[in-house]
């Protein structure tokens, strides 16, 4: 019961990737975005309460859980919309591999993250096994998102897929990891968005766009 | 003690703040790389005695001092001390010319700071999720500092740089998971001590390999992406040659060694479990060379004299995953030494361009000529230390990359000798086909007056320059046995 309804929010969770590279539009990328950690807070919980229930004390995936609603949920994407919206916006193409052939590349990954974890022989708890697939099929995309984008917040929008990703893995492979090392993570990862959310600001204000394409000036 | 060396770095990242006065400032700065320094020598002579430092109390099983960890927390601390003397002089002359305020010489030198915070707490630890989180906030903390000067091209650089790192390094913590899931498969007890790489080495029969081999593979990536391995190099010559020269000399010599640091931790344990060096050899071998090829191409067709550098800092990397994958005695020897060697001569180079930026302002090398000339201390300095650093005696690099090849043709890898030893030949044409044209010849812009800016940074630069000298040609006891036991760490043998 428990392992069937964390299979389904972590299916889900790789289908909203799939969301993802389907959406042209940026505000598009913030719901989706929004969509995923929803459904990430959601796992937290489970894993969470499941395991206070069996030690009967006090487990500390709640405070991920309440970490990944307060920022991932509602503060990011608030500081994403707000960047967004202060910066120069032109209705242009935003991607360079057309999105069919990008959702067959994304179906390409995610056989390849199977075929890569299934021939692990050491992972004997086959639950895990498909979990670490989810993960990083979901990590994969973000990837590939980063790479076919060519605004920045594309790049942000992949990087925090990315952080997605790792957070399932985090969780569901080995019952949460260290709290501190949890917890030193997410800080981590929040300062590293809020640092390129400035830098996205300075491009603007330099390059008077934020077309990475425009980025040229250092070659060879 | 340990947490002197994280203590320090943070009061002064505080203490910058709150006076007005630049000389105060400048000295908060020093006064605490002297003592980060002074530190680093004591717990030197205490590992000598004790094998190991380890923290006990609230941060037990947190940090963990040995001979490898002391080694490089040594060559950090004595190249951030030269750094910090030599920033005296270099923000000092840009203070005066206006060129930055105040204010951002503070943010210098509270984010330099808590760079090395972040850089000491890799180092420290043996908890490898904090590891991890101390490197990536290395690269948040020095983001800023690669685009400090707000242009263009520094804005692009930092852009390449945080995202190029942040992804890398997104990838080594998902090896870091898989090696935490290989100790709580089968080990009891796992669940709080399965991160110490103490926890790891001792148990690394029982881990399970297959798993290992992968997370080997994810961690490689991952904080190669960091060190600079071909072919995730492509931020590292902008990020080191757009960020202020003494940022680029630590990028370079500090933070480089600190990533490799982490490979290094994760390629014993993997070696102790695999019980044969083979398939990380193997790994390491190839990123290795390719790494040495693609900076001994690009070398050639620099025109920016700090980009030459920046590639050349690519290729000494490739020589220290080189000697670690060949995984003999000699050959991690070489690898270590070589660390401490590059260190000191890419920060040597690092701060020779300062000077002539400031002198110059320009990064081009066609527009400098006759550099020894008007500048003679750091013209000596720059044309011995390109040089020194392509591999000629009697400087310590060519020391260690002779005992780099020694190791290889004693492994019998023939071919990876050879094709090392035909890369090295191609990196020495290329920075001498580059950079002569800047020493020599007359100097016609009459804007540019003769003579050095100040006393201390050509002061820095001898010292560095003696040093590297010194190394290449006689190793103190002391160090030589640092070395053999840190080699020793890595093999996975026991004892001192």
């Amino acid at each position: 019961m428990y392992n069937n309804a964390l299979n389904l929010l972590s299916i889900l969770i790789l289908i909203s990737s799939f969301t993802l590279i389907a959406n042209k539009r940026q505000n598009a990328y913030i719901t989706t975005f929004r969509i995923q950690s929803i459904l990430l807070a959601l796992v937290s919980l489970l894993v969470s309460v499941r395991s206070m229930f069996l030690n009967k004390r006090f487990d500390e995936v709640i405070i991920i859980f309440v970490l990944i609603v307060v920022f991932k949920v509602f503060i990011i994407p608030m500081v994403m919309k707000r960047t967004s919206d202060k910066v120069e916006y032109t209705v242009e193409k935003d991607f360079f591999i057309g999105i069919p052939f990008s959702m067959l590349i994304c179906c390409g990954l995610v056989v390849l993250s199977w075929y890569v974890i299934y021939n692990i022989e050491g992972i004997t708890n086959s639950n895990a096994k498909n979990y670490l697939i989810y993960s990083m099929s979901v990590v994969m995309i973000g990837l590939f998102f980063m790479i076919s984008r060519k605004k920045a917040i594309g790049q942000i929008v992949g990087f925090l897929v990315i952080e997605n990703g790792m957070f399932l893995a985090a969780m569901l492979t080995t019952e949460g990891m260290p709290m501190f090392v949890e917890l030193g993570l997410f800080f981590d990862l929040l300062t590293a968005f809020l640092i390129m959310g400035i830098f996205v600001f300075k491009i603007n204000n330099t390059f008077e766009s934020i077309d990475i394409n425009k980025l040229k000036n250092l070659k060879g | 003690m340990i947490l002197a060396f994280l203590a320090i770095p943070a009061l002064a990242a505080g203490l910058v703040w709150t006076n007005k006065n630049k000389i105060v400032i400048h000295l908060t700065n020093l006064v605490g790389s002297m003592l980060l320094l002074v530190f680093s020598i004591i717990s030197l002579i205490d590992i000598n005695k004790s094998k190991a430092i380890v923290s006990t109390g609230v941060f037990k099983d947190l940090f963990y001092i040995d001979s490898l960890s002391g080694y490089i927390i040594f060559i950090t601390t004595l190249a951030f001390f030269l750094v910090s003397l030599y920033s005296i002089s270099y923000f000092g002359e840009e203070l005066r010319k206006k060129v930055i305020t105040l204010k951002k010489l503070k943010l210098y030198y509270c984010l330099s700071n808590a760079f090395l915070l972040s850089m000491l707490l890799a180092l420290t630890t043996q908890n490898m999720g904090i590891m991890w989180i101390a490197i990536e906030a290395t690269t948040l903390a020095s983001a800023f500092l690669v685009g400090f000067y707000n242009n263009k091209r520094a804005i692009e650089a930092a852009w390449k740089y945080l995202i190029i790192c942040s992804v890398g390094i997104a990838f080594a913590m998902l090896g870091i998971i898989l090696l935490y899931y290989s100790s709580t498969v089968t080990l009891v007890g796992a669940k709080n001590s399965g991160l110490n790489w103490n926890f790891l080495v001792q148990n690394a029969s029982s881990l399970d390999p297959s798993i290992l081999k992968i997370a080997f593979i994810f961690i490689l990536i991952g904080f190669g992406t960091k060190v600079g391995f071909s072919p995730v190099h492509t931020w590292l010559p902008d990020a080191h040659s757009q960020a202020p020269s003494p940022v680029s000399a630590l990028l370079s010599g500090v933070l480089l060694n600190t990533a490799m640091y982490g490979i290094i931790r994760v390629l014993a344990i993997v070696n102790k479990s695999l019980s044969s060096s083979r398939y990380t050899g193997n790994l390491l071998i190839l990123l290795g060379i390719l790494s040495i090829g693609t900076a001994a191409i690009f070398v050639l067709v620099q025109q920016d004299y700090k980009r030459i550098l920046a590639y050349s800092s690519i290729e000494h990397m490739g020589i220290i995953a080189l000697g670690l994958g060949i995984c003999t005695p000699i050959s991690i020897f070489a690898a270590l030494y070589h660390t401490f060697n590059h260190a000191m001569t890419k920060s040597m180079l690092f701060l020779a361009t300062g000077n002539v930026y400031l002198k110059y302002h320009t990064k081009k090398i066609s527009s400098i000529r006759g550099l020894i000339k008007t500048m003679p201390v750091t013209g000596v300095v720059f044309v011995l230390g390109a040089f020194a650093i392509t591999g000629m005696p009697p400087f310590g690099i060519f020391m260690s990359e002779f005992n780099t090849v020694v190791g290889a043709i004693f492994a019998k890898h023939y071919i990876i000798a050879s094709l090392f030893l035909i890369f090295m030949a191609v990196v020495f044409a290329g920075f001498i086909k580059q950079l002569s044209k800047m020493f020599y010849g007359k100097n016609v812009n009459t804007e540019i007056k003769k003579g050095e800016l100040d006393i201390i940074g050509p002061t820095v630069l001898i010292i560095l320059l003696c040093i590297t000298i010194f190394i290449g040609i006689y190793i103190p006891g002391p160090f030589k046995s640092l070395l053999d036991a840190s080699t020793n760490i890595i093999l996975g043998i026991g004892g001192k």
